[in-house]
């Protein structure tokens, strides 16, 4: 029995049914967005592997198969951006200039706030890209040196946050054009923002997928450029 | 379905060459999306094969990074000291993004609309 705990298959199959289960439960409750599946997976499985005393190594080669799908993920972003091509043509300039913005805002910000908390420059490195899709500040972090399951856990927190207060602030600050709250909702909370966004509307959805495909590339460009120099 | 799958994964093997070999600095995944928007464009037809296959990618991210957020296992030590000031930056700077986003945005939108009125044509 306890040479199955070492096993491949069986991590998977427990990650897969509990992911499931959870996911089934935030169906059920309109996928509010405290019932994100991964924020609740993650700390079931931590405590299933601390149950079992099974050490992360163990763990992480056993579901290698789900991490690897990254990457083709990842590389897939390119065929909603091809397919929205004539907006972002003809919204250019504000998609670039706001996408830049945005995209050095949110580094600039979580790194400066950090570095003021004296945090040591693995945790800088972790936070830094976690206005990205989940994969993309993974890869950035582990080639700027943090440790990826910090920038996961903080980039979760980023996009539940924005998702959870995107609507109420933007009728705070009387801003009715969805183009534009879908695009900022997008660049901050990626994916779970990106849901969200399409709830309100298709609109601001569109433009929630778009701001996070957009900023995976933009903040890939300015994080490396950045390395380069230090 | 195979044929899109070949797709992502060639332009994420080439993505890892141009990452490795000519040392550009973004994650592989990123150049492999940059080619494959290139691809599209040069080779213009329909793919359902591969809307398929990306758009079910898309619905799945959500799984893909479990096993590495269960990573956290490990760090007990840093979130102890570090824990309060990370949800602190990570709150600021969400709120602070998404305002400076959409007010820029918002801004921005002036120079399409005076194009318009500026009568420069479709």
């Amino acid at each position: 029995m306890s040479q199955l705990l070492t096993t491949w298959i069986f991590w998977l199959a427990v990650t897969l049914v509990v992911f499931e289960g959870i996911d089934t439960v935030s169906r059920r409750f309109g996928r509010h967005p405290l019932l994100n599946p991964v924020l609740w997976s993650t700390p079931l499985l931590i405590a299933i592997l601390l149950a079992t005393h099974t050490d992360y190594k163990t763990y992480y080669d056993a579901t290698m198969l789900l991490t690897f799908m990254f990457g083709p993920a990842v590389v897939g972003l390119a065929v909603p951006i091809w397919d929205r091509r004539a907006i972002i043509r003809r919204l250019a300039v504000p998609i670039v200039v706001a996408l830049l913005a945005g995209a050095v805002t949110a580094f600039v910000s979580v790194v400066g706030l950090m570095w003021l908390f004296g945090a040591p420059p693995e945790l800088l490195a972790s936070v830094a890209p976690r206005a990205t899709t989940t994969p993309v500040a993974m890869e950035l972090t582990a080639m700027l040196g943090g440790i990826p399951a910090l920038a996961a856990v903080a980039t979760l927190f980023s996009g539940l946050l924005g998702a959870m207060s995107g609507r109420p602030l933007f009728n705070f600050m009387k801003i009715d054009d969805y183009q534009a709250r879908g695009f900022a909702v997008g660049i901050t909370s990626h994916g779970i923002g990106a849901a969200r966004a399409f709830q309100t509307s298709v609109s601001a959805g569109t433009f929630a997928s778009l701001g996070m495909a957009l900023n995976a590339i933009a903040t890939s460009i300015l994080l490396s450029a950045l390395s380069l120099l230090f | 379905m195979l044929g899109a799958i070949a797709l992502l994964l060639s332009c994420q093997l080439a993505g890892e060459i141009i990452h490795r070999v000519a040392g550009v600095p973004l994650p592989a995944p990123v150049i492999g999306m940059l080619l494959l928007i290139g691809w599209l464009a040069l080779y213009r037809k329909e793919r359902p094969g591969l809307e398929a296959v990306s758009a079910w990618l898309a619905a799945h991210l959500a799984i893909m990074f479990v096993p590495s957020a269960v990573g956290l296992i490990d760090q007990g030590e840093i979130l102890k000291q570090y824990g309060a000031g990370l949800l602190v930056a990570v709150t600021v700077s969400t709120f602070l993004t998404m305002i400076v986003t959409v007010l820029v945005f918002r801004w921005a939108m002036r120079f399409v609309k005076d194009e318009k009125h500026g009568g420069s044509g479709a």
